[in-house]
């Protein structure tokens, strides 16, 4: 053995070996650390967005609602084509990855990890520690959400419209075209240069960064054409990382207790729409329409409106406050659920219940030449689309 | 790696056992790694605890963006860097050379040298510049490359390397020839 390798393997062999003894004081140490932690939260902390929501009986289910909505619509929507010769490589890549992880952070910088796994597996965590966990073979979805101590189990096969029913993120993301639309050119970040691509696909504009030395995929920056103000922008890929499968358990953790609210969208209809803004508005002091229809922005403009002191007292009953997040959760997957070319959008921000004349929301219902517009009486006409508002 | 994020979020999450298991898998390399850095156990368990302790304090807000072991273990680093500027102004180097301490048997967490020769070895690391030691102990006994230690003091890889190079080199002649067998 060479000198300077048995000057190495001696230096290994200094260990400082620690006894129980050690290990039970310096643990102790910290967890009394951690008592004391616990005991100045309530007081001395600043309030937690989570906490304040959940003094309220009707948005505290209705955040609940607003998760699993937005955790439906991570499953549905998000997809991540890619491609070009540094593309075909990362590509490649995509299409042959066993597992997957990054992070999805949206427009206020809310944001998610999402981990794949084959055959059919997806696991999504989200602000606030609410996990869904996806599993397509056997089109089951369980939503865990810590603050409130329950789940929330979807059937995936009640959706049987293919053009919804997915294992979209990952099935997009490998279906991958075989050009860029468009070559974006090279920019400069944090001492990489990175070359740009724009991919359009399916009512999706992706723009997708990969690095020029590495060919690493950096950066995907998605726009839904069908869903204005929804842009994503996703990091911090990971291909073939170990995924254990207890990640993607549909057991959910002891203690929980099941929250009852089943949505079948083969029954979701028009009406449900209608409904969830009639239930908004009078939760709202001023009547107002909800701000987005972003689920994902939704939940952040929910609590910030709860601790404005927008909404009401709250004085429904448990079973009232359940059947609201009920219909939030209905009305807002009839949004969800529209097709691309519905060319839906929503306009009710800062509108009041009662507005007659103003249209807060409108889409092309499939096979109609005409556009269905709900206005801010809550009332509906067909309108021709040169009719529309701009 | 990811058992360690279904860890994390667990104790994010409230539960104590996930980071009594965090604690566990980690507080041993971590505290070899202290010690080897600061040549001094006591000190070092006052920065494993330090570090665990402003890890709980930091959950909430903690984002995990690499292995838990580098973050942690940068934290060890940088913690005994303070440790050493402040022993630096509060004492004589040699009141804490690890060759006073290792013939107390008391010492909780004792350092398992059997032979004279890495007896001898220990006083030699203790007595690189801590740049050195720094390096070496990070290599040998935090398992880092080059690169991350380089990224950790923001210098050039090779400056590393010429780092480890030399400390090696000077611990060779530390011990005059014995090493080689």
């Amino acid at each position: 053995m060479r000198p300077a390798e048995n000057i190495e393997k001696q230096v290994k062999q200094l260990r400082y070996e620690t006894n129980t003894e050690t290990h039970n004081r310096v643990l102790g140490n910290v967890m009394q650390a951690m008592d004391k932690l616990e005991k100045q939260k309530p007081g001395a902390q600043a309030p937690n967005i989570w906490r304040t929501i959940m003094k309220n009986p009707i948005t505290k289910l209705a955040a609940a609602a607003v998760i699993i909505i937005a955790a439906i619509v991570v499953i549905n929507q998000l997809g991540i084509p890619v491609e070009s010769s540094a593309f075909a490589q990362v590509a490649g890549r995509l299409r042959m990855a066993r597992t997957m992880t990054y992070k999805v952070t949206t427009n206020s910088n809310i944001e998610m990890e999402m981990a794949f796994k084959e055959p059919g597996y997806m696991r999504i965590t989200m602000p606030g520690g609410y996990v869904t966990v996806a599993d397509w073979t056997q089109d089951k979805a369980l939503t865990i959400m810590p603050p409130r101590k329950q789940f929330y189990e979807m059937d995936l096969a009640l959706n049987n419209d293919p053009a919804q029913r997915q294992f979209d993120a990952i099935e997009k993301l490998r279906a991958l075209p075989d050009q860029a639309d468009e070559i974006l050119g090279t920019i400069e970040e944090n001492g990489r240069i990175l070359q740009g691509y724009r991919v359009r696909q399916n009512g999706t504009v992706n723009t997708v960064w990969i690095d020029g030395d590495t060919q690493e995929l950096i950066r995907v920056e998605a726009e839904f054409i069908n869903a204005i103000g929804m842009n994503v922008v996703m990091t911090d890929f990971r291909f073939d990382v170990d995924l254990d499968d207890s990640l993607f358990s549909l057991t959910p953790p002891a203690g929980y207790t099941r929250m009852d609210i089943q949505v079948n969208t083969l029954e979701i209809s028009e009406l449900d729409l209608i409904e969830y803004l009639r239930l908004w508005s009078s939760w709202t002091k001023d009547n107002s329409f909800p701000p987005t229809f972003n689920p994902i922005e939704l939940q952040k403009l929910a609590m910030e409106m709860e601790r404005q002191g927008r909404f009401g007292e709250g004085k429904e009953s448990e079973e009232e406050v359940k059947q609201g997040a009920l219909q939030m959760t209905r009305g807002i997957m009839f949004v969800m659920q529209l097709p691309g070319d519905s060319n839906w959008r929503y306009a009710g921000e800062n509108v009041r219940f009662g507005d007659t004349s103003t249209p807060i929301f409108w889409y092309r219902p499939t096979g109609s030449e005409t556009y269905r517009v709900i206005y801010g009486d809550l009332s509906v006409k067909d309108v021709a689309l040169e009719n529309l508002p701009e | 790696m990811f058992e360690d994020r279904i860890l994390l979020w667990k104790f994010r999450c409230g539960d104590r056992d996930a980071f009594r298991l965090i604690y566990d898998k980690y507080a041993g390399d971590l505290l070899n790694l202290a010690a080897n850095l600061l040549a001094d156990k006591n000190q070092a368990e006052d920065v494993v605890q330090d570090v665990f302790i402003s890890f709980v304090e930091s959950i909430e807000r903690f984002r995990l963006t690499g292995s838990l072991k580098g973050y942690l273990a940068t934290c060890i680093v940088n913690r005994s860097r303070d440790y050493m500027r402040k022993k630096k102004r509060q004492q004589t180097a040699a009141e804490n050379r690890l060759g006073q301490t290792t013939s107390g048997v008391k010492n909780p967490l004792q350092l398992a040298i059997n032979s004279e020769e890495l007896l001898k070895l220990s006083h030699a690391l203790t007595e690189l510049p801590y740049q050195q030691r720094e390096t070496i102990v990070l290599r040998l006994h935090g398992e880092m490359r080059f690169r991350q230690i380089a990224r950790l003091n923001n210098v050039s890889v090779k400056t590393i390397q010429s780092r480890y190079r030399y400390g090696l080199e000077k611990l060779r002649s530390a011990m005059n020839g014995e090493v080689k067998k």
